[in-house]
């Protein structure tokens, strides 16, 4: 058995959670609370931001391969920014200026605490995990989801092909990294992928019930969210995974020559 | 004269700082009638937090700018790694928890974004970074210590030996040291500084009244019975 499909057998409850959440059955039904969707798109704005450090802090660890592929994943994650901010802009949305939820607070910590602290194979689970997860979700979504819904460029984003193929080659890596790891390592990265649902699943129940921090004060849960961005409001807001699409057709034929 | 930074990080943080004094859970160990199950779940989580309180100590030995912290800081390694943990195991013992029990501890959520917080934040950071984030849990169990040492003892000797540790000398003594290193790395801190200090030394005082919370009413992951 693959090790994917080992630990997707094992966190198969955890899937489910995902994949049945509230949030993604109605935003798909389009029954959902439109400030529960600006809750989820401010609070995913700022983990997007955040995810940029996190690749950026893998490069060091990275076999020289993957060095093109994960500046080609920093490149995307900035044109999904661009994507929140004109999907915000349309539909009249502050993004900016919310403070982080504790979900989004702490999986951000665990991306970086991670990419300094755990080893490749380790943060490679994690970036994996993160990434499937999204794309199972918005799959559910698409399947059902009114074409005129404002939140389709989502669903065109994670649910569709491009993205797709970025997360199969992501996973094509993951088997190769899981075959050479020892049994330990396996363990450990058994653990991230655990986590790493976790994180998923909290990050929905945050958008839908809007936790928050001990106290009341706003400003005081306000933190440096990572580097911001000056975005040219220019740029494409669709196909940000097209380049790495065509780096996954590219990588998996190098790979298949070997 | 400006304030000293660590004065100012602190009038920042007051009302969390309070807040925590103001706790049931410290107030509880203050007045001996904590529960003694509310009070082992600090005991098994900060055992784990401990640890990777350690890692933190171990980024400043890498990162100190003279010898004389290198060295201060290595010695607080090795106390906390090779005696801190020993002492909690044997006060853990006292609530008939054993050594097997604290090692197969688990994070809970808070546990595991505070110290995910804390390493990232001495990683990626610069030593006022690294400072500003542990000072809150350092120097804010002495204030609480010192606070609870000033009233009545509690009847339970477990409770009072817990406030005479965090109110003791030696841990006084570190707490000034840590907050003068951070004054003295930081000097006159321009606008921009304060700001990022400021916004970490809060973000760490809201994890430790949010640990508080955490002992005080116990806590899960979502889907903690789909999770294992």
């Amino acid at each position: 058995m693959s090790f994917i499909d080992e630990q997707d057998r094992r966190y198969a409850p955890l899937w489910s959670r995902i994949r049945e959440h509230p949030f993604l059955l109605e935003t798909r039904d389009g029954t959902l609370d439109p400030e529960t969707f600006a809750t989820w798109m401010r609070q995913d704005y700022l983990f997007v931001e955040a995810a940029i450090p996190f690749i950026g802090a893998l490069l060091p660890k990275a076999p020289v391969e993957h060095w093109a592929p994960l500046s080609g994943v920093i490149g995307a994650l900035e044109k999904e920014l661009h994507l929140f901010e004109e999907r915000a802009a349309r539909v009249g949305v502050e993004l900016r200026g919310a403070p982080p939820a504790f979900a989004c607070h702490a999986y951000v910590q665990f991306l970086l605490s991670t990419a300094a602290h755990a080893s490749y194979p380790v943060a490679w689970t994690v970036l994996y995990a993160a990434e499937r997860a999204y794309h199972d979700s918005w799959v559910v979504v698409r399947d059902g989801i009114d074409p005129d819904s404002p939140w389709t460029p989502f669903v065109e984003n994670w649910a569709g092909g491009e993205f797709a193929s970025y997360v199969g080659w992501l996973g094509g890596e993951l088997e190769t990294l899981a075959r050479e790891a020892s049994p330990g390592e396996r363990e450990r990265m058994s653990e991230a992928y655990r986590l790493t649902l976790l994180y998923e699943l909290a990050f929905w129940e945050m958008a839908h019930g809007a936790e928050g921090w001990p106290g009341t004060d706003d400003d005081l849960a306000r933190t440096a969210g990572g580097p911001r961005w000056n975005p040219d409001p220019e740029a494409a807001t669709e196909g940000a995974w097209s380049n790495l699409a065509d780096h996954a057709r590219k990588a998996t034929g190098e790979v298949d020559h070997d | 004269m400006t304030e000293p930074i660590s004065m100012r990080l602190h009038a920042a943080a007051l009302p969390l700082w309070e807040a925590q004094l103001d706790h049931p859970f410290v107030r509880g160990i203050g007045d001996g009638t904590l529960e003694e199950e509310r009070f082992r779940r600090w005991v098994l989580q900060d055992y784990v937090y401990l640890k990777e309180f350690a890692r933190v100590f171990a980024w400043a030995v890498a990162k100190a700018d003279r010898l004389e912290s290198m060295g201060w800081y290595a010695t607080v390694l090795d106390m906390t790694l090779n005696k801190e943990m020993a002492l909690h195991r044997s006060y853990a013992e006292r609530f008939g928890i054993t050594e097997a029990e604290l090692e197969a501890v688990s994070m809970w959520p808070t546990t595991r974004a505070y110290t995910d917080f804390l390493v990232r934040t001495a990683a990626d950071g610069d030593m006022a970074d690294l400072l500003a984030a542990l000072l809150p849990c350092a120097w804010g169990y002495i204030v609480i210590g010192q606070a609870l040492a000033g009233g009545d003892r509690p009847d339970d000797a477990r409770y009072a030996d817990w406030i005479d540790q965090y109110a003791s000398e030696e841990f006084e003594s570190a707490g000034t040291w840590l907050r003068e290193e951070l004054d003295r790395v930081v000097g006159a801190a321009d606008v921009p500084t304060f700001t990022r200090l400021r916004e970490i030394f809060l973000l760490s005082s809201r994890y430790e009244l949010r640990f508080w919370d955490m002992c005080w009413e116990g806590e899960e992951w979502p889907a903690a019975e789909a999770g294992r």
